[in-house]
């Protein structure tokens, strides 16, 4: 958990971040959006105090982060830039070991940490450990990049901008990937990107920064149905408003009683899917079934469109 | 091409040792540079122990340059020495410019004759090459592995010996290669105040008219560069190499 607590940063007389406070709860991931230039990444920095703040503070975990040292600190955060800054000189392996090392943690445990991480990341052991970064594709180096933040189970991940460096198809299954490791190992993070895509596939919630400024920090649907500010709409896109509101909700809450033809829809896909899936076979309703197989129901375009209304 | 290079390496070590342990068996092919039955080969000490004092001089010139030029290299990239970088490089490239001739001429008087005017002179001239290829190689190491060196808990010393310096050291490498190599050669000068080395074959030849021995003296130099030159590349690759760089990276420095 990160309490942030008005938190404020100034050079000289410009103000980077103004009086900022939210809070990330455990186990969830925030995101910070915003255009470049408006402080998000100077945010992030004063949580592990790469910045030091101007007035405020930041307790992580209900402790007040001016009280820890600094090195002490970052070994118990998660950093991951854009970029990654992989040690070049260093394998994946010694890469990954990064701060079990400075911790002192023994050799044992330290391998065994490493292959476990390669293995939640998909890569393996046998072929990636002692390879250097140099060698890697832009997806691999990103996800050593992750599971060296990851290394020495740190309370918080930061990531700054995590995917920028990354493909567009790449990009895509690399955010999925990453909210299935969150999912799993209950990890709290706040990211920064300028991506509103990404802000809605991978916020739990969203906060929208602009000129130094918190404009809005809310859950992605809130921060599509009620706005707090116009700039918060037009971050947004109003054109891309129905579709994101119909990505956020899955089939399970449109479900309704009876049956229909055609190929069956899952419970758990998004209602964007769905009425993709409808568009493009010509029909009004599709079959729902669950995780096994079994039919649950049906799902229609009528009810999916109701879905992606402002006031449902 | 690579095997061609290494039996070219070995033939140039086999003929040094040969014509440094027994150089008499040379003295065929001498004997038509010399005049009015001068000896053919140098007679006036050995070829063996010259050549070994003037490694052994060389050696702790470059090695004390190595240890000042990296120490100050690395103070002045520091945020706390920042503001003693021009300074440094200025005195620096005084060392490289003042005649090595002269610092012999100076330090005589101060230290009297023998090997330690050599080796002021060749300590202060060797100093450039390494102090801006220290510079040159922190200065290339991306911001973004230092920001995350940094992001990642490391202190300013771990990031200077586990991140900073071993991603520097083959371009530190290199300048130490360079300044063994101009070392080699003006170390020959110190036979002018007394220095034991190889100069001495080389003074003798001028002040007798012996090209026999200007000859002896200088392909031995040579010899001896290309050797050692041959071998610190190596090293480098080696390095390069256990750094994760593609071979060839590090050696591309001009030289």
């Amino acid at each position: 958990m990160i309490d942030i607590e008005h938190l404020t940063k100034r050079y000289g007389a410009t103000t980077v971040v103004d009086d900022v406070s939210f809070r990330v709860e455990e186990g969830t991931v925030a995101v910070v959006v915003g255009t470049s230039g408006a402080g998000k990444s100077t945010l992030l920095r004063m949580i592990n105090r790469l910045v030091e703040p101007s007035a405020g503070r930041v307790l992580i975990d209900g402790k007040d982060t001016m009280t820890i040292p600094e090195d002490e600190l970052r070994h118990r955060i998660g950093y991951v830039i854009q970029g990654y800054g992989l040690f070049p000189h260093r394998t994946v392996a010694q890469n990954i070991a990064t701060v079990p090392r400075l911790l002192g943690w023994d050799r044992r445990r330290i391998a065994a940490r490493v292959e476990e991480l390669l293995d939640l990341f998909q890569l393996d052991a046998a072929e990636f450990a002692t390879k250097f970064p140099h060698q890697l594709s832009g997806g691999q180096q990103q996800r050593v990049g992750v599971a060296r933040a990851l290394a020495a189970k740190p309370a918080v991940l930061l990531m700054d901008e995590p995917f920028g460096a990354l493909d567009p198809v790449i990009r895509g299954k690399a955010q999925d990937d990453l909210r299935a490791i969150q999912k799993r190992l209950g990890t709290t993070i706040m990211l920064v990107t300028h991506d509103m895509n990404e802000a809605f596939h991978l916020g739990d919630r969203i906060a929208v920064m602009d000129r130094a400024r918190l404009l809005q920090y809310a859950s992605p649907a809130d921060i599509l149905t009620h706005p707090a500010e116009a700039f918060v709409e037009e971050l947004v896109g109003t054109t891309e408003r129905p579709f994101r509101l119909l990505s956020l909700t899955t089939v399970q809450d449109a479900l309704e009683p009876g049956s229909a033809e055609g190929q069956p829809v899952p419970l758990s896909a998004s209602l964007r899917d769905a009425l993709s899936q409808l568009i493009w076979l010509g029909r009004q309703a599709l079959p729902v079934t669950d995780s096994s197989g079994a039919p649950v129901g049906r799902i229609s375009v009528d009810r999916i469109l109701r879905h992606g209304r402002a006031d449902p | 091409m690579r095997a061609q290079a290494v039996l070219l390496r070995a033939a140039a070590l086999l003929l040094l040792v040969a014509f440094v342990a027994r150089p008499q068996l040379f003295a065929f092919a001498f004997e038509p540079l010399t005049a009015n039955n001068a000896s053919a080969i140098y007679d006036q000490g050995s070829l063996l122990a010259l050549t070994l004092s003037h490694l052994r001089t060389v050696f702790l010139a470059t090695l004390a340059s190595s240890v000042l030029a990296v120490t100050l290299g690395v103070f002045v990239t520091r945020p706390f020495g920042q503001e003693f970088l021009p300074l440094s490089r200025s005195l620096v490239n005084i060392g490289q410019t003042f005649p090595p001739v002269a610092v012999l001429a100076i330090a005589v008087p101060l230290v009297g004759f023998g090997e330690k005017p050599t080796f002021i002179a060749l300590f202060l001239y060797g100093l450039l090459p390494i102090f801006e290829n220290t510079l040159t190689g922190l200065a290339d190491v991306e911001p973004q592995t230092l920001e995350a060196a940094k992001g990642m808990g490391m202190n300013a010393r771990q990031r200077l010996i586990q991140v900073e310096l071993p991603l520097a050291l083959p371009v530190i490498l290199a300048g130490i290669r360079l300044s063994v190599i101009i070392s080699l050669g003006t170390a020959t000068i110190g036979s002018t105040v007394a220095a034991k080395g190889l100069g001495e074959v080389i003074i003798a030849g001028l002040q007798s008219n012996n090209v026999a021995f200007i000859l002896q003296g200088g392909l031995v130099v040579a010899l001896l560069a290309v050797l050692i030159h041959g071998g610190l590349a190596a090293v480098e690759r080696a390095v390069a190499r256990r750094l994760g760089r593609p071979a060839g990276a590090a050696t591309s420095q001009p030289s």
